[in-house]
């Protein structure tokens, strides 16, 4: 029998030679109820993006682990998480995806919320005391919102790191996706492509920056881009080697692959080439070293629920032990030619989404490993690969382009929050504020 | 024979009778995995769309991404990873049956082609062994179609294939077949 902390901590074993995680991290629903209080619940998740909710009152709905929350944008500017649920009988007062609402009306009895989450009143007021106390009474807010570069993250706990601390290992990687942009922002541009699969949320988390499959996994796509004429598949499997797979402190990592400014094997040199625009503006704002450095090709992960793509956030929303939901975000690159932006989109299209042709092998191999862990016999799962060869630089460890340094990475970081356990996670906390 | 003047074009008209014959057949070959038959069908400057619904209209492909939106390139790379490449999400293939039901011509045309409304309802299904998630489950998804026919002398063709699904916007998982 398991118990929060010590126990659970256990199931990742940091062994210097044999990193492996144990089979009951992907399909132990008393595992899965655990990472939702003490790593969704508890640390930074990333919820939304500044250019989902521009204008005060807009607002966009998800969930942090099991918790409905609204984002909303207040009329003094400022982003506000708030429990969807209504404070008198628990109706969810916010049932839209997104929208534009200065107000949140309880659909069940009437009561009405600001969008800060101030009660407003209830309906025949009447039937409380005249002594009511109604500030007490207004949607439960999230402890600690904070932005980076865009990017809305929140914390249900007061306590642990702060944002900028929890960011700060992957700092210069969001710096230098963002700055793709000759002004460094993006903006989301929606609908977002949806998938669904019946599979633990880890697969996706690992995959992101998992540099081993793609020459296999991806033949399929090899040969697409063979036929395309962009390149013989030899060449494409040479790529794949290229680069860096790192594993960061606090849970992130990436995958990286070399860039430059040649148009033949860069997309940045491409796009420089085609958009001749896109290339003053570029270096109009940066060196051609800071270029050069932007220009490599990242997926970043940034623990627990978040990769920045070259074209779009893709957000791991996990639903059960082992059914998952993920929403790529596809976004435009501000400052850049309406035609460059139209052709990440098309490109996006090629290989993301539920009819691309990249993503679906990939969905296909996370429901084939939650069918293949269900076989009990073995254990642990291995995660190992490059453990001799990994370079530690500044607390990053970096490895060879198809080595597991950044899934390390990320159970380094869960085993942490599991010793840690539910103290000073969210329901705790909540009832804290409510106190 | 219907016709109508198009900027200055003379355009045919198709008889509800020959916009099924085309539908029906377009269901078949997709259901006989004829893929290649299929991309027969298509103009050459023809769209494969499938968009995505927001805030109650579909996405214009210019500012925003759709589920596919394939010109005659894309469609052929499409056919041509599909049918030839080593895919795992199409290993097994998906089963389908096509529905098509509700249609309409409408007695005008729109930048040179007929269109014609239709509705269907697609069956899907992969086979596969006990235990794996994601096979064996009968999936069913429900459209709304446009197409934009051009009749190029000898048939009719499709210039367009919109296909709105009902759940465009909600998570899909796995639309590798071609719908
Ligand atoms: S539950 Fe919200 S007003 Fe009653
Ligand atoms: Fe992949």
């Amino acid at each position: 029998m398991l118990t929060e902390g010590v126990g659970l901590a256990d199931l990742v074993c940091d062994d210097e030679r044999e990193f492996r995680i144990h089979t009951r991290l992907y399909n132990d629903p008393e595992v899965y109820a655990a990472e939702m209080r003490a790593i969704f619940e508890t640390t930074w998740v990333y919820v939304a993006h500044t250019t989902e909710i521009p204008h005060p009152g807009d607002y966009k709905t998800t969930t942090v682990g099991r918790q409905p929350v609204v984002i909303s944008r207040h009329e003094d500017g400022q982003v506000y998480v708030l429990l969807n649920r209504c404070r008198h009988r628990g109706a969810a007062v916010c049932r839209m995806e997104s929208g534009h609402s200065n107000f949140f009306r309880c659909p069940y009895h009437n009561w009405v919320y600001r969008n800060d989450g101030e009660l407003v009143g209830m309906s025949q007021a009447s039937g409380y005391p005249d002594d009511f106390d109604k500030e007490s009474f207004g949607l439960v807010r999230a402890p600690r919102v904070g932005i980076y570069r865009g990017l809305i993250f929140v914390s249900l706990s007061k306590e642990g790191r702060s944002l900028e601390e929890h960011l700060a290992p992957a700092r210069r990687y969001i710096d230098l996706w963002s700055d793709r942009s000759p002004v460094g922002e993006i903006e989301i541009v929606p609908p977002p492509h949806k998938y669904p699969y019946p599979g633990n949320w880890k697969w996706q988390a690992e995959n992101g920056a998992d540099g081993y499959h793609g020459n296999y996994v991806h033949q399929s796509w090899q040969k697409v881009l063979e036929r395309a004429g962009e390149a013989p598949v030899k060449e494409i499997k040479r790529y794949r080697e290229a680069g860096a797979a790192i594993g960061l402190e606090y849970g992130h990592g990436l995958l990286e692959r070399p860039g430059g400014l040649n148009p033949a094997s860069s997309w940045t040199g491409r796009m420089m080439q085609t958009f001749p625009d896109y290339a003053d503006a570029l270096r109009t704002n940066f060196s051609e070293e800071a270029i050069e450095a932007i220009s490599a090709r990242r997926n970043i992960f940034i623990f627990p629920n978040v990769y920045l793509f070259d074209t779009h956030i893709r957000t791991i929303r996990p639903v059960s032990v082992d059914n998952t939901e993920v929403f790529l975000y596809v976004y435009a690159l501000k400052g850049v030619p309406d035609l460059l932006n139209q052709s990440r989109y098309r490109a996006h299209e090629r290989f993301y989404g539920p009819s691309g042709f990249g993503s679906p092998d990939d969905i296909e191999i996370f429901v084939s490993c939650q069918t293949g862990v269900n076989a009990t016999g073995v254990e642990w799962v291995m995660l190992n690969r490059g453990q001799h060869r990994e370079r530690i630089e500044n607390g990053a460890r970096i490895g060879h382009s198809t080595d597991e340094s950044p899934t390390r990475a990320i159970y380094r970081e869960w085993k942490r929050l599991m010793k840690r356990g539910v103290a000073g996670s969210a329901a705790q906390e909540m009832r804290g504020a409510l106190a | 024979m219907h016709s109508l003047r198009d900027d200055q074009v003379e355009v045919r008209l198709p008889t509800t009778e020959e916009a099924c014959q085309l539908l029906y057949f377009e269901a078949r070959l997709l259901d006989e995995r004829r893929y290649e038959e299929w991309l027969e069908l298509f103009t050459d400057d023809a769209y494969y769309w499938l968009p995505m619904h927001t805030d109650g209209e579909t996405s214009d492909p210019r500012s925003h991404i759709s589920i596919i939106y394939d010109d005659a390139e894309r469609r052929a790379e499409r056919v041509y990873r599909t049918l030839h490449t080593p895919v795992l999400d199409q290993s097994p293939p998906s089963r389908t049956v096509h529905f098509v039901s509700n249609v309409e011509v409408e007695p005008a045309t729109v930048e040179g082609a007929a269109r014609v409304w239709c509705v269907q309802l697609i069956a899907e299904m992969r086979p596969g062994g006990p235990s794996q998630a994601g096979l064996g489950e009968p999936r069913w998804f429900a459209g709304r179609c446009e197409y934009r026919l051009r009749y190029d002398g000898e048939a009719w063709k499709m210039a367009l294939k919109k296909l709105a699904l009902l759940d465009s916007d909600r998570p899909l998982y796995n639309l590798t077949f071609l719908l």
